[in-house]
């Protein structure tokens, strides 16, 4: 045998083996990667980014929770400012309104107690200028009475029928 | 075991069969035992993934502690599956061996120079080419030889031989001295012609298994480390 390789320098040694061995080893380790390394490494990769990804997301979470445990805090204060404010323009209106209402009535009641002044004025002359002219022709009537008591039958007659005959024109004026 | 081996012929190129058949018989062992481990993997691991996560987070923490950056990554199988296939090996001839008419054809294929050498050589040779394939044919020579200063340049070409040699014979001294004394315990008391001998030879057939499941373990380790440290003189700049 002519060997001039590294490992079959020497007669008789079996240098196949080393063919067999390099062969054997490389076939080895394509198998092992592919059927095994390959899978496992990739889950070991896939687990180590999402125990990296979850203590990202929880740090995440907690500042979230934090910034909405604020902002729930200032939503509070602001709606007790806002309570304060809502009930303080309450009473302003309530205010404003009996005002109002208060200052209607009072007009209202002036102009009825103004317009009652003038009625009852109006029929106070009204019945004075009625008495002042009853009073005219009672006076009238009176007057013409003694003048009759000093006159004569005929006078009296005559007196009579004018009064009758101013009776008369009384009506047919009236 | 014993130094008698069947020779075959194919092609002219001599095959041991009982080197061949062990080698086969462990890359098989290692990749039914990633292949089952590895099968229904989740993302919330269960009893067999964690095996198997653990093995490949072992080798990674060797590839990253010679080569730290991104680099590394690209070695991950690499270490992962040389660690497997030579911690299996290093056991199979522990558990059992098969001997047929005086030749060994199972036992474990690293006990063999062959074995050793062709691991020992594919690395070394992947570690140079990903050297010229990083820096180019002259930034790896610069990188490799002239460096920290090309005053040791020598010692720098020797080293590749040295390592090249320690790297494949420290583990094949270590497995086959195991195989040896566990063959001379077995055939010198386990099979003596006095039965008293086997009282004795059982405790030290054990104790010595035990520690060779030890030092299999260990080579494993520093098999792959060692690699792993040559990979990095070659694609890391010094």
């Amino acid at each position: 045998m002519n060997a001039t390789f590294l490992i079959g320098a020497a007669e008789g040694v079996q240098w196949g083996d080393f063919l067999f061995y390099l062969l054997t080893f490389v076939v080895l380790i394509a198998a092992v990667k592919h059927f095994a390394w390959g899978p496992v490494t990739e889950m070991m990769e896939k687990r180590a980014n999402k125990i990296a990804n979850d203590i990202d997301s929880a740090e995440d979470a907690r500042k979230k929770a934090e910034e909405l445990a604020a902002q729930r805090e200032e939503a509070l204060k602001d709606s007790h400012v806002e309570a304060s404010k809502i009930i303080d323009r309450a009473k302003q209106n309530g205010e404003q309104q009996k005002a109002s209402i208060v200052d209607s009535a009072q007009s209202e009641v002036m102009t009825m107690k103004d317009n009652a002044k003038k009625d009852i004025e109006q029929q106070r002359q009204e019945a004075m200028s009625g008495i002042k002219n009853d009073v005219a022709e009672l006076s009238i009537e009176i007057a013409s009475k003694i003048i009759q008591k000093e006159l004569n039958a005929e006078d009296q007659k005559a007196l009579v029928d004018s009064y009758i005959e101013g009776l008369g024109k009384q009506n047919g004026i009236r | 075991m014993s130094e008698e081996a069947q020779v075959l012929k194919l092609f002219g190129i001599p095959f041991n069969v009982g080197n061949c058949l062990s080698g086969f018989v462990a890359a098989l062992i290692v990749f039914f035992l990633v292949f089952w481990l590895s099968r229904k993997v989740e993302m919330k691991p269960n009893g067999k993934q964690n095996v198997l996560e653990w093995a490949i987070d072992f080798t990674n923490g060797i590839v990253k502690s010679a080569i730290p950056d991104e680099e590394g990554k690209k070695y991950g199988v690499l270490a992962f599956t040389l660690f497997m296939f030579i911690f299996i090996s290093n056991q199979l001839g522990l558990i059992f061996q098969v001997n047929v008419g005086g030749i060994t054809y199972i036992k474990s294929p690293t006990a063999s120079t062959a074995t050793t050498l062709t691991l020992a050589f594919a690395v070394l040779l992947l570690s140079h080419l990903m050297g010229v394939v990083k820096f180019g044919f002259k930034g790896y020579v610069k990188n490799s030889y002239f460096s920290p200063m090309p005053a040791l340049f020598p010692i720098n070409i020797i080293e590749q031989f040295t390592n090249f040699l320690t790297l494949a014979l420290r583990l094949y001294g270590n497995i086959y001295s195991g195989e040896v004394l566990l063959t001379v315990i077995y055939q010198q008391l386990g099979k003596a012609a006095a039965p008293w001998t086997l009282i004795p030879a059982f405790p030290l057939e054990m104790v010595w298994q035990g520690f060779s499941v030890f030092i299999g373990s260990i080579q494993a380790y520093v098999f792959v480390t060692l690699t792993m440290v040559y990979m990095s003189q070659k694609v890391e700049k010094e």
